[in-house]
């Protein structure tokens, strides 16, 4: 990617995030009293007002895109395998999905254990047995942290129910 | 109540064994986070400030602004050791940190840069109490369309200086005020983007943002490349930085502080240009200056101060006007806001203990600094050797653990999922996310002051240019941006230039 499609891509996305956020979600999602006097005033004039200099700066991306050369120097984030790269990234939004559907079923602590197991894991950590360990130590020690210390109320499930 | 009153309510107030303690801590915190390849001061005080709920205020706020002055100083360890900045702001450091590293005088490099660092830090907190105190009674008579232009002029600041371009820093302070719009509307009370989900209502947790924006991105992008921050470390050598070498030095150390209070007190600018433009004064003015590059030590001092330099003076503006210099001043507003405290020109007639509490503390600081970065130096090689993919699990756990404990609320942990995917796509379109967390934070005060005003003048919009407060601060904001157009109209055409010559 150089700096240029960076530059436009940013630009399309911009402009299309306004156009979608005058159309349709402002109008859908931001309520207004019908008895508002003035539009200032009215609780949609600071979405729409953003909403527009949003557009705007998408506006001036794409023109200042357009003027840069188009073959520039790239400036992706540097990965000798990206095939696998991008797996790992879906592997990571995979445990963030599953963290969410564990956390009340599980609780904190079990489903903290196993996001650091397969975490640990999905990165290929050269150090499986300290892997191990510290999944289990760490989550133990902030729950005795929170819970004990600062009082949180930290979600326990079914399996396992600490003191 | 008068000077000695107020010095004296705020030793009451910290005098205390918790105080340092929690002072000290939040230092060593900070130099080991800073000194981690992958991780950086922002980062640690993000982590450190759930750690914060439940102590008490001014314990708390120490505790964070330790680990902010650690982290700070503790990013110039990997930088001369690994070449590898733990701090944007170190980044100076390692143009003659290296050098003298390669030449086998790193603990010589590191033995300055603690000086010039401890040196500037006492410089920039002097600063602070200085002109704090004297800029919040003069922001005591600031109405709401001052309010509103000030902080209009701080964030066009914040995202003109902070990235590599206005339009990106624009577009990233928009989004950030377009993401402070959800939740119930300030005056009328009517939905705005909720969906009908109660946990919306109220708006996104700032916390959750936060850890989201700064320390998943960093997760995610340990998992695109897991062996990137693998350095090798130099030894220290055998050679120790003398006094004459510090007194050489001072000029650059204290012209450096002096930048660094300066440019620290613009909200926006930060440490990393105040550490370069030290750097370039102290080489255009040294005897000395064919040597820069290649290993000056006066080069690494004038780098450190003008990074550290930075530190006290970012809290003028938080503290006297209640707007974040930079991001890390962003967290510790948040920290501020969880235990119900507003900083602001208020706060010096309110909670004048904590004030001069906090003043307090930042001297005790600087003494702490200078020891546990005698021995943070001599550590380096223990930090340097923890394996990172052990560390970022352990980050992610702590993130989770840490947002939850903001609310209770598992939804909480959904959004910082949700804006760790937003600050990774941010990182690598290169749109800088200072812009779009400060812009979240001042978003609801920026508009309920914009609307204020209206509602004061029957929605004339002429109250904005009221008087000579509003006038400085629009004309501020419209020289800002044409000086940051005319820089980036110049680097497309160089680029431009650069470019037509390589065809040719």
């Amino acid at each position: 990617m150089t700096q240029r499609q960076v530059q436009m891509r940013l630009g399309t996305g911009a402009l299309l995030v306004a156009i979608f956020l005058i159309i349709y979600a402002i109008p859908q999602w931001v309520s207004s009293p019908s008895n508002v006097g003035n539009i200032i005033l009215s609780p949609l004039f600071w979405p729409y007002a953003l909403a527009g200099f949003t557009g705007l700066a998408g506006l001036g991306l794409i023109f200042s895109g357009v003027r840069m050369a188009p073959d520039g120097p790239r400036v992706d984030a540097p990965c000798d395998t990206p095939g696998l790269a991008w797996l790992r990234l879906a592997g990571m939004a995979a445990i963030m999905v599953v963290t969410m559907v564990l956390l009340p079923r599980l609780g904190m602590v079990l489903t903290c254990m196993l996001v650091f197991l397969a975490s640990a894991f999905l990165v290929r950590t050269r150090h499986p047995v300290t892997a191990v360990v510290c999944a289990v130590i760490i989550p133990l020690v902030l729950y005795a942290f929170f819970a004990h210390i600062a009082g949180v109320a930290i979600p326990q499930g079914e399996i396992l129910r600490l003191p | 109540m008068s000077f000695l009153d107020s010095i004296a309510a705020g030793l009451a107030l910290v005098g205390n064994i918790e105080s340092f303690l929690a002072l000290f801590a939040g230092v060593a915190i900070g130099v080991i986070g800073g000194a981690i390849p992958g991780m950086s001061a922002t980062m640690a005080v993000a982590l450190t400030l759930p750690f914060t709920f439940a102590m008490q205020p001014i314990t708390g706020i120490l505790l964070l602004l330790g680990v902010y002055k650690g982290g700070i100083f503790g990013g110039s360890i990997p930088a001369i050791l690994i070449k590898t900045p733990g701090t944007p702001a170190s980044s100076a450091t390692i143009l003659d940190g290296y050098p003298m590293a390669e030449k086998g005088e790193a603990g010589r490099a590191l033995g300055m840069a603690l000086w010039a660092s401890c040196t500037a830090d006492v410089i920039s907190n002097l600063s602070l109490i200085l002109f704090a105190g004297w800029l919040a009674s003069f922001a005591l008579s600031f109405g709401p369309p001052e309010f509103f232009t000030l902080i209009l002029f701080s964030l066009t600041i914040i995202a003109g200086v902070s990235g590599e371009s206005l339009l990106r820093g624009a577009l990233s302070a928009l989004l950030g005020l377009l993401l402070a719009t959800i939740g119930l509307d300030l005056v009328y009370g009517t939905n705005r983007f909720t969906f009908g989900d109660p946990n919306m209502m109220g708006g996104l947790n700032f916390i959750a943002v936060l850890i989201g924006l700064f320390a998943i991105p960093e997760i995610l992008a340990m998992v695109w490349n897991p062996t990137a921050h693998v350095g090798k470390a130099r030894s220290l050598g055998k050679n120790w930085v003398s006094f004459a070498e510090y007194r050489r030095s001072f000029k650059s150390i204290v012209r450096g502080s002096f930048i660094g209070v300066f440019l620290g007190s613009i909200p926006g600018i930060g440490a990393a240009p105040s550490a370069f433009l030290s750097y370039s004064e102290a080489r255009r003015t040294s005897k000395n200056k064919e040597n820069f590059g290649k290993g000056e030590i006066e080069g690494v001092a004038a780098a450190e101060a003008g990074n550290n330099g930075v530190a006290g003076a970012t809290l003028i503006p938080l503290l006297a006007l209640g707007v974040p210099g930079d991001v890390i001043t962003a967290i510790i507003i948040g920290a501020f806001m969880i235990h119900g405290l507003q900083p602001g020109p208020m706060m010096f007639i309110l909670n004048v203990d904590i004030i001069y509490g906090l003043f307090i503390g930042l001297i005790v600081s600087s003494v702490f600094l200078f020891l546990i970065g005698s021995v943070a130096i001599r550590g380096f090689k223990y930090v340097a050797d923890i394996p990172k993919r052990i560390l970022i699990p352990a980050v992610l756990v702590l993130c989770i653990y840490g947002v939850f404990a903001v609310n209770n609320n598992i939804f909480d942990v959904g959004v910082m999922f949700v804006m760790g995917w937003v600050g990774y796509l941010m990182v690598r379109y290169h749109i800088p996310a200072a812009p779009f967390l400060i812009a979240f934070i001042l978003g609801p005060l920026l508009e309920d002051n914009f609307r204020q005003s209206m509602l004061m003048s029957g929605s004339d919009p002429m109250i904005l240019l009221r008087g000579p407060i509003t006038w400085f601060f629009w004309t501020l904001t419209v020289l800002t941006v044409i000086a940051i157009a005319r820089a980036g109209v110049r680097a497309v055409r160089g680029a431009a230039v650069l470019s037509g010559d390589l065809d040719d």
